[in-house]
C-alpha cells in the first residue's frame, strides 16, 4: 500500500481519538504500563511539571501490595537484543504508603488505574478494600479520580502469587470472583503470555467478572552474564519486554480480541504510533507504553501525535475505525478508508 | 525504603536537550566529548550523571555517563568504549547531536572540606575533574590517586588537569606498581581529610576499610545498571546498610560507610 509522503498534509479532518473502556472514557487510546512511569518520581526529578501536562490518558501507578517489598537482589535490569529484561520484584512502599500518596495525585485530571499485587488471593482483596474504603470516604478533590484496578497476576519475577495466579484459570477466576464484589470501579485483569493458551485464562478472568483485559505483561527470560557465564540477574530468570517481543504481543492480543468480547489494552514493544495502530488493528481499544518510558520522558505525547498522522494517513476518522482490521473475519482493510 | 540522603540533594530538576557536539578529544579507548548544553552547565553538580541516547538505532535504553567537567555553557563526558553502547558514544564526531537527560542523581558534598583526596580506578575517574575543580575553587587542598590496568588504560590521565595528581597502574607499566588505594597509602593525608571514592566496588571496598583505619570520612559514587534513571523503575538498587537503594536517585553519591562492598 503507497501512503501519503506527507500525512499531515493529507485529510485535514479531525481524527477522532477518545476511546471507551467499558464506561470509562479516555481522551486517546495511550496509557502507561504499570513499573515503567512514576509520576512522583518523574515530578521529583524533572522540570516539568507531568501532573498538570500528563502525557497518558490515564495513570497506572506501579503495581501496590498489601506490605511494602524490598524486592529482588541487583542485578535487575540489563539491555539485550532490541529489549530489556528486568527482575525488580515488585519493589513497592506497600498500600499504606500508596493510601499517602493519594492526595500529591490529586490535581491529576486523568483516571488512575491502580495496579493490585499479591502473595495470595487474600492480599489483593484487602488492598482493594482499603482503597474503596479510602475513597469513599474521601472528600472531593482530595484524591484523584480512581477509575478502576488493574489486577497484575502475572509479574514473572516473585516466588508466590501472582504469575502462579495468572497461569492458572481456575485461580484467576476465584481472584476476580473475589474481587468483583468489592468494587463497581473497571476491573482489568493483567494477563500473562508465559502459559500455553491465553485465551483459556482470559474467558476465565471474564466469566468470573472482568471488565477488561489488559496485556502481555513480560515473558520469562534469562541473561547469561559474559564473563562468569552465571545469569546475570540477581533473582536469574527476569521478564523480557520492549520491541524484541511486540510480534508475540500483537500475535496474544490478537488471540483474546478475537476470542472476547471484553475490551483489551494492548502492549508489548511499542515504541511508536504506527506499533499502537498494529495493536489497535488487533482489537486493543487501547495500548499501553512501557520501556519506551526509559527511552525518553516524552514518549507518550509523541506516540500520542504518531498515531493521529497514521490514522491520518490513511484516512481513518477514528481509532474505532481501525480497531480489529488485522481480525479474522474483519473484510475491511484501511485501504477502503 | 526510607530514602537516606547521602551526596549532596538535588539541587536543580533535570530536562532532555538535545546537545551539538562540539569537541571530541581522545585518549587511547577514551573519548572527551564536550557538548554545548547551557542549561546542564548552569545546573550539574560534581558527581551527578545524564542519561545519553545512543545515536544509533537497535539500542532501547539510555546509558548513563558522569559529568566530567564544565566549562562556560560546554559540559564534557569521559566515555571509555566498553560494550556496543559507550562504543558508539565514544566515536562521534564534532557537529553530531547527543539527547542528554539531566543533570540526574545525588552530587558530591563539596561545602567545608578543608583537604580532600580523590580515589579512582579506571574509567570511575570521571567525574573527578569536576570535583577537583569544585572542591578548589571552594577553597579545598585536593590531592587525586588514579588508578588503572596498564599504561593504555592510564592515557585517560592526560585528559585531566588536577596538580596534584598521582598514578599507579596495576602491571607498573606506568607510575607506581599497584592500586589507587596502595598509592593513596603512600600519600601523606592529613587529619580531617575527606575521602572521595569512584570506580568498581571492590576498590571502593578496599577505600572503605582504608578510610576507616586512618578514621576518614568519606563519599563514593557506584555505578548499577540503570532503564529509567530517575527513580520510576528500582532496576538499579544496590544493597547498603540502609537496604536497597536506587544508584540513580539516592545515589550514585552515597556515604563511604552505607555500601556494602565485598
Ligand atoms: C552513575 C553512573 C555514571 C557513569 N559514568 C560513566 C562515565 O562518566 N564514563 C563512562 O565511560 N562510563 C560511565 N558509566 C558506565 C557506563 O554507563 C557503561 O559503561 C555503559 O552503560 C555501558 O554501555 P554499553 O552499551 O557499552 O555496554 P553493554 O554491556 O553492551 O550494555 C548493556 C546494558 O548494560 C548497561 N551497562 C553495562 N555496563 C555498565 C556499567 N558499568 N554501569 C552501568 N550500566 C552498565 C548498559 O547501560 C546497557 O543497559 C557510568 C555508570 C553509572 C551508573
Ligand atoms: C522495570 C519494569 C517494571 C515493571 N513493573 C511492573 C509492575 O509493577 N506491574 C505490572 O503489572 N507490570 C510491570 N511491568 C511490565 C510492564 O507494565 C509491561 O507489561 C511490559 O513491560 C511490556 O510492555 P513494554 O514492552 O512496552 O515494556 C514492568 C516492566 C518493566 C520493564
Ligand atoms: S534506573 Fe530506574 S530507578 Fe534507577
Amino acid at each position: 500500500m503507497t501512503l501519503p509522503q506527507t500525512p499531515d498534509q493529507h485529510g485535514k479532518g479531525e481524527v477522532e481519538l477518545a476511546v471507551s473502556l467499558g464506561p470509562l472514557r479516555l481522551r486517546h487510546p495511550v496509557i502507561n504500563a504499570s513499573g515503567t512511569f512514576d509520576l512522583g518520581e518523574m515530578e521529583a526529578h524533572y522540570e516539568r511539571d507531568f501532573v498538570a501536562d500528563f502525557p497518558f490518558s490515564a495513570y497506572v501507578p506501579k503495581t501496590v501490595t498489601l506490605e511494602a517489598r524490598a524486592g529482588n537482589p541487583p542485578p535487575r535490569v540489563s539491555e539485550t537484543a532490541c529489549g530489556m529484561i528486568n527482575a525488580i520484584g515488585l519493589a513497592n512502599p506497600g498500600l499504606q504508603s500508596f493510601l499517602n500518596s493519594l492526595p500529591a495525585l490529586a490535581k491529576l485530571r486523568e483516571p488512575v488505574i491502580v495496579s493490585v499485587g499479591g502473595s495470595q488471593r487474600e492480599d489483593y482483596v484487602a488492598v482493594v478494600e482499603a482503597l474503596e474504603k479510602t475513597l469513599d470516604s474521601a472528600t472531593k478533590g482530595s484524591v484523584p479520580q480512581v477509575a478502576g484496578y488493574e489486577l497484575n497476576v502475572s509479574c514473572p519475577n516473585v516466588r508466590t502469587g501472582c504469575l502462579a495466579i495468572g497461569t492458572d484459570p481456575a485461580e484467576t477466576a476465584a481472584l476476580v470472583s473475589a474481587v468483583r464484589p468489592l468494587t463497581a470501579r473497571l476491573l482489568v485483569v493483567k494477563l500473562t503470555p508465559n502459559v500455553t493458551d491465553v485465551v483459556v485464562v482470559a474467558r476465565a478472568a471474564v466469566d468470573a467478572g472482568a471488565d477488561c483485559l489488559s496485556l502481555v505483561n513480560t515473558f520469562r527470560a534469562l541473561v547469561v552474564d559474559s564473563v562468569t557465564l552465571k545469569p546475570f540477574l540477581g533473582n536469574r530468570t527476569g521478564g523480557l519486554c520492549g520491541p524484541a517481543i511486540k510480534p508475540i504481543a500483537l500475535r496474544l492480543v490478537h488471540d483474546v480480541a478475537a476470542a472476547l468480547p471484553v475490551p483489551v489494552i494492548g502492549m508489548g514493544g511499542i515504541t511508536t504510533g504506527l506499533d499502537a495502530l498494529e495493536f489497535i488493528a488487533c482489537g486493543a481499544t487501547a495500548v499501553a507504553i512501557g520501556a519506551a518510558n526509559f527511552a525518553a520522558v516524552d514518549a507518550g505525547e509523541r506516540i500520542v501525535a504518531e498515531l493521529e498522522a497514521e490514522l491520518r494517513a490513511r484516512c481513518l476518522p477514528s481509532v474505532s475505525a481501525a480497531r480489529g482490521l488485522a481480525l479474522p473475519g474483519s473484510a475491511r482493510s484501511a485501504r477502503d478508508a | 525504603m526510607s530514602a537516606v540522603p547521602a551526596g549532596s540533594s538535588m539541587v536543580q530538576k533535570a530536562v532532555t536537550v538535545d546537545c551539538r557536539v562540539s569537541d571530541v578529544r581522545r585518549h587511547g579507548t577514551f573519548a572527551v566529548v564536550s557538548l554545548v548544553a547551557p542549561h546542564l552547565a548552569r545546573r550539574a553538580v560534581a558527581g551527578q550523571f545524564v542519561m545519553v541516547a545512543v545515536p544509533r538505532g537497535g539500542f532501547v535504553l539510555r546509558r548513563p555517563l558522569s559529568v566530567h567537567a564544565v566549562r562556560g555553557d560546554s559540559i564534557a563526558l569521559l566515555i571509555e568504549a566498553r560494550g556496543h553502547g559507550s562504543a558508539a558514544l565514544a566515536a562521534v564526531d564534532v557537529g553530531q547531536t547527543l539527547s542528554l537527560a539531566g543533570p540526574l542523581g545525588t552530587g558530591f558534598v563539596t561545602e567545608g572540606v578543608q583537604s580532600a583526596l580523590l580515589v579512582g580506578g579506571g574509567i570511575g575517574v570521571a567525574p573527578f575533574q569536576m570535583l577537583a575543580e569544585r572542591l578548589a575553587a571552594a577553597g579545598s587542598y585536593v590531592t587525586a590517586a588514579f588508578g588503572f590496568r596498564d599504561h593504555r588504560q592510564a592515557r585517560v590521565a592526560g585528559a585531566f588537569d588536577i596538580p596534584q595528581l598521582w598514578v599507579a597502574t596495576e602491571d607498573g607499566s606506568l607510575g607506581r606498581r599497584g592500586t589507587a588505594v596502595e598509592l593513596a597509602e603512600t600519600l601523606a593525608v592529613q587529619p580531617g581529610t575527606v575521602v572521595y571514592a569512584c570506580g568498581p566496588l571492590p576498590m571502593i571496598g578496599a577505600v572503605q576499610r582504608w578510610a576507616q583505619s586512618h578514621e576518614l570520612t568519606g563519599q563514593a559514587s557506584l555505578e548499577a545498571h540503570m532503564a529509567c534513571g530517575s527513580g520510576s523503575c528500582h532496576g538499579c538498587v544496590i544493597e547498603t546498610t540502609a537496604g536497597y537503594l536506587r544508584v540513580c536517585s539516592e545515589g550514585p553519591v552515597f556515604d563511604l560507610r552505607m555500601v556494602i562492598a565485598p
